[in-house]
Order: C-alpha cells, then structure tokens, then sequence
C-alpha cells in the first residue's frame, strides 16, 4: 500500500482511492488502418514490465475521478513524483532527451 | 387496451428517499449526550453536476450571476450560502445542492446566464441523497468506514474517498459531516454505517 500525491486535488491520498490505468505515454499509431496485425497488437498488448523506474497512470477513481501520471519503483513502491498528464509530459520527455544525450 | 389506459390514468408516482425502507423518521429522538453518533438523512434534496473551465472569467462571473455565489475554485474547496451549497468536486466539475423545489429554477438561471459558454448544467437530483453525521464519536464512527485521514478534512472541506466498497462525496461543516452518496450505495452505506457507529451509540437526530 502507497500514498499517491493527486495534483488536481493538490493531496496526498491513499492508494485505495486510486485506479491503475497502465503505462503513460504509450503513443497510438497515427494511421491505425495502415498498420500491420503485429504492429497494432505490439501497441495493444506489449508493455514495458521493469523491475525499477516506470512512467504509468493511475486514475484517481473515488475522488476527482481525473488522469494522474506517476513515477514509480516497481520494485519498492517509491514514487518520484505525480504530475497532470501535461506536466508529466515535459519531465518525461526531458528525461528521455537527458537520457538520450548521456548514452552518446 | 382499455386496462392499460386505466392503469396509467391511476398511476401516481411517489417520490421517495432510497433510505425510506428504514423508516428512519419514525425513529426520531432528541439529541443527547447518552450517544455517541447521531445521523439523519436530508433527504429529497435538489443535485446538479456544473461542469466548465474555472479559468474562464466568463464562467465564473456567469455562475455568480445566477446563484449569487462564487464558485470554489480551490481543490476540495466549498461555498456555503443559505439555500444553496457548493462542492468543488475537481478541477472542472462542481455539485451544487439546494432544496428540491429550488432545483428547476436553479438549473434555468444557470442554464441562461452560461448560454455561449463551453460549460454543462445537469440535474442528478435522482442520483443521490445526503445524510448528516454529528456527536461526539462522529469522527471515530465514520473512520471505521473510510481511508480518508479524517482529521485532515477540516471544516469547508470536501473529498471524494471510499467508503466500504463503494465511494462517498464527503464535506465537513463546524459541526459535523455531511456525506453524498448515490442513491444506487444508500443501502449498503446507511447499514454500514450504523454497524460502524453502533458501539458508540447511534441516535437518529430529530430535525
């Protein structure tokens, strides 16, 4: 058991409140029609599963009932931080470039 | 043919609260000290969902415009005037409950002053009812039954949080608590909590 940190109730609140919805920032292929079988059932159903850091949201489903990313370990549970989808997306995409840069 | 017309000229409907099987009013008493918990449903009040963009000036000076009320904008903020109360349920949705028969006026003035403005007006009047909660134990009672740290919700504030298995729309007052729950839940609730208030003594307040 956790506690989420909802950034439109601006609270911390217990995880029971909270719904799983899976992997963030999982992007939807731009012309679905166009693509292969294997290609749609890869977005569909292959997720990343890390033991470590993961990007994922989580509904917060008996309270303001709105999509929240976390940052979480999937191995203890800590979470980095919560954001609205929006605010999430400019530290998840500062992340990948940092991460980018690093490697080269 | 002629049976069904007779039938439905016959047909009177009864509005009712989803607690009437309790008969909660017959067992009304005075409020003392010797319990701990005391509860009643308010029942039969007027519910409408505001939905639209709180940054919107527009918006907001509209709502006052018809309900002669700020809207709260704050997270898990609430405005309350005589007739009518204000929850702000999210960032972008807002319940307001009145008594029922203020309900239609409420929802046309609302409806005229937000004409032009991305927003919705919705009455759930059918959807919910509220029940009082005061004492002493109040808080003990009602702790028994949620997740919520209850002593972080202080007065004029509301959360949406779990209640049993189902969920509740909580507010606090000065003194007491007020929840909103659907009336789908009202069973399952009002059991649950009068088994959760029975060891402190619960009392049904008479009006």
């Amino acid at each position: 058991m956790f506690v989420i940190n909802c950034p439109h109730c601006q609270e911390a609140r217990e995880e029971e409140e909270f719904h799983y919805e899976g992997e963030a920032f999982i992007a939807r292929p731009a012309n679905p029609e166009a693509e292969t079988d294997d290609a749609w059932g890869d977005y569909l159903f292959m997720k990343k599963n890390p033991k470590g850091w993961h990007w994922e949201m989580w509904n917060h489903a008996t309270g303001c009932r709105k999509i929240l990313v976390a940052k979480r370990n999937t191995a203890n549970h800590a979470i980095a931080g919560s954001w609205t989808l929006s605010e999430a997306r400019k530290v998840y995409d500062k992340e990948q470039y940092d991460a980018e840069q690093a490697t080269k | 043919m002629s049976n069904l017309e007779l039938n439905l000229s016959q047909f009177s409907p009864v509005m009712q609260t989803p607690l009437q099987h309790f008969n909660l009013s017959a067992k009304q008493e005075k409020m003392t000290d010797a319990k701990g918990v005391w509860a009643h449903e308010m029942a039969l009040l007027g519910y409408i969902h505001l939905r639209g963009n709180a940054q919107n000036k527009d918006f907001l000076t509209a709502v006052k415009k018809a309900t002669g009320v700020d809207l709260p904008t704050a997270a898990c903020s609430i405005s309350v005037a005589s007739a009518i109360t204000m929850l702000n349920l999210s960032p972008d949705e807002w319940m307001l409950i009145c008594p029922r028969e203020q309900r239609a006026g409420l929802q046309k003035k609302l409806e005229a002053a937000l004409t032009g403005i991305h927003s919705q007006v919705l009455d759930s009047s059918g959807g919910y009812t509220s029940v009082w909660l005061q004492g002493k134990q109040a808080t003990d009672a009602l702790q028994h039954c949620t997740v919520y740290n209850l002593h972080a919700l202080t007065p004029n504030k509301v959360v949406g949080t779990t209640f049993g298995k189902a969920s509740v729309i909580i507010y606090r007052l000065d003194n007491g608590f007020c929840l909103v729950l659907r009336r789908s839940f009202a069973d399952y609730i009002w059991r649950y909590l009068a088994r959760a208030a029975a060891p402190y003594g619960l009392g049904i307040a008479a009006l």
